[in-house]
């Protein structure tokens, strides 16, 4: 199971695999975050909620 | 240790309920030590297992393509119909309507999408010769066109509001709305784009070529339904407007969205260790890739086909209500029930399409004859200008909805049929480019020839001069299409648009 040093152990994907399945999930809360942050401003453009 | 404890207290008594008291009384404390040992392994073994059933991708390409899993997969065409009914019908009212922008600059952010229209070409070519450890080439690209497509419609209702000066943001510098709806508009459009693209070029990837004709029917009825259905969706739930509910429809949409697509790529694209373990060549290049494309005998005649045919079509979209409306006197309902026969002659047009392409009809006959049928169907348009005649004039939209049908369906089943194995996506692209673009272009031009034809008009003269132009431009931009088409009528497809060779290394067997 942990035998072979090629594979991330315990999901059995290799090394490359694994960052690329990570690059992904680092790829989706980037757009998420600035997302987010856009439509945090625009919200308090029209409906200021800091004073 | 505290099982050797539990296990020293319960000796005397009578057998505990619970296996592990039982058997910490027969064992020594090393052996619960292993035994601890076989329940961490035992744990692992499980997360592994849960590894691989719970990621998105397959492990192994399966032979037979069920039903079930196809129209799984044609939810994404459900999305993108809906991105497109809340783009071009429901934002455009309320945005003039309800939000009181002016309408050019609506119109300027509703064809925003278009720009990116043209890169379909570019998308479809890199999800063909995408680099991944994984061996995947369309899911990333699904992938991140979902997150665009969601990205969009969340920051699109305040966008919007913010741009029609709602609460405090009519003191907020005009750039701000303005730039926050295009980037909003951008990114949706961006989105669709790249999730129709990739997802078409999928579904091309997993269906053999008995089943294209299939794939294809399902993908356009999957479109329409997603339209008809959202239409109605988005109508009665934006009946009594208000800001908050205009944010909770579009945000909606955007959880929809990400739902929808999340569920038609599950599991549907199948690890291809070969290509994923295949030395890195030299980076492929796009202008390459599309000179070979082209070069293939046919390629671009199909193309100006499908640009032609498609403008043709396209224009009726939007002008058949004004046209019952202002010249035959219709009432709203009944211009809207016109919109719903165009609707219903192109289901008919693409389940007859399925069913006779998958009897073995060649898609460009198809085509051919869906052209052949809108060319009168829009001079009984005009005609119906002349008599008044609204049974003529749904007679006719009937008509031109299924020859509508038929050339989309022959058109895009002759595409995927000449698309080379490893150029699929590029294929596919440049079909979608053609396509959309053409659409979005008539429909322009359409509306503006109404619209000079309208204001320059005296008053006297009867709307009908307006619109019969268009429809007389549409007829003609069918023949066109016509006459670039009769040289591949009744050809076998092996001389007009050879069949590709088989390639190994696409069908994906991973281990």
């Amino acid at each position: 199971m942990s035998n072979d040093p090629n594979k991330v152990w315990p999901t059995g994907l290799t090394l490359s695999e694994a960052e690329e399945v990570h690059s992904y999930l680092i790829d989706g809360t980037r757009v998420f975050g600035v997302i987010a942050l856009i439509a945090h401003i625009l919200v308090a453009i029209s409906t200021p909620w800091l004073g | 240790m505290q099982w050797q404890v539990w296990g020293g207290l319960s000796s005397g008594r009578q057998a505990p309920p619970f296996p592990l008291f039982r058997w910490s009384q027969r064992h020594h404390v090393r052996t619960v030590h292993s035994a601890m040992f076989k329940y961490k392994s035992f744990a692992l073994r499980k997360i592994s297992n849960f590894g691989t059933r719970y990621l998105p991708f397959a492990d192994a390409a399966s032979d037979d393509l069920p039903l079930s899993r196809l129209l799984r997969l044609s939810l994404f065409q459900v999305t993108v119909g809906m991105a497109l009914v809340l783009m071009i019908g429901t934002l455009n009212r309320v945005m003039i309507v309800e939000l009181k922008t002016p309408a050019t600059l609506v119109a300027a952010m509703l064809a925003l999408p278009l720009v990116f229209a043209p890169f379909r070409a570019l998308i479809g070519f890199k999800s063909d010769n995408f680099k991944s450890a994984l061996g995947l080439r369309r899911l990333p690209y699904i992938f991140k066109g979902t997150m665009l497509q969601f990205g969009g419609f969340a920051i699109m209702p305040f966008a919007l509001l913010v741009l029609s000066g709602y609460g405090e943001a009519i003191d907020a510098p005009r750039w701000i709305g303005l730039a926050a709806a295009a980037l909003a508009f951008l990114l949706v459009g961006a989105g669709m784009h790249i999730v129709q693209t990739v997802g078409l070029a999928l579904a091309t990837d997993l269906a053999p070529e008995a089943d294209q004709p299939k794939v294809v029917g399902l993908m356009y009825v999957s479109l329409l339904m997603g339209m008809i259905v959202s239409a109605f969706a988005y109508g009665s739930l934006l009946e009594n407007y208000s800001p908050g509910r205009l944010i909770q429809v579009i945000q909606g949409s955007a959880v929809v969205t990400v739902v929808l697509n999340g569920a038609a790529m599950w599991k549907q694209e199948a690890r291809n260790r070969l290509r994923a373990t295949a030395p890195r060549g030299p980076e492929p290049n796009f202008a390459m890739a599309w000179a070979q494309l082209s070069a293939r005998p046919g390629m671009i005649r199909l193309l100006a086909i499908i640009a032609f045919g498609t403008a043709g079509f396209g224009m009726a979209d939007v002008l058949m209500e004004p046209f019952g409306g202002q010249v035959l006197d219709m009432s709203v309902a009944e211009t809207t029930r016109l919109t719903v026969f165009l609707a219903v002659g192109s289901l008919v047009g693409f389940s007859l399409a399925s069913r006779w392409l998958g009897q073995g009809a060649r898609p460009m006959d198809v085509a051919i004859y869906g052209a052949a049928i809108g060319v009168p169907a829009f001079g009984c348009v005009v005609l119906s200008a002349e008599t008044l005649s609204v049974t003529l004039l749904i007679v006719s939209t009937l008509a031109a909805g299924f020859g509508a049908g038929l050339f989309g369906h022959g058109t895009l089943t002759a595409t995927m049929r000449s698309a080379p194995r490893d150029q699929i996506g590029l294929s596919l692209g440049a079909w979608g480019a053609v396509q959309t673009t053409a659409a979005g272009v008539s429909i322009a031009v359409g509306g503006v020839m109404r619209d000079a034809a309208l204001s320059q008009a005296s008053s006297s003269a009867s709307p009908a001069a307006a619109y019969v132009p268009v429809f007389m431009l549409e007829a003609g931009l069918l023949v066109l299409a016509l006459l670039l088409a009769l040289p591949l009528w009744r050809k076998s497809p092996a001389t007009a648009l050879p069949t590709p060779a088989p390639d190994l290394a696409t069908d994906g067997s991973a281990g």
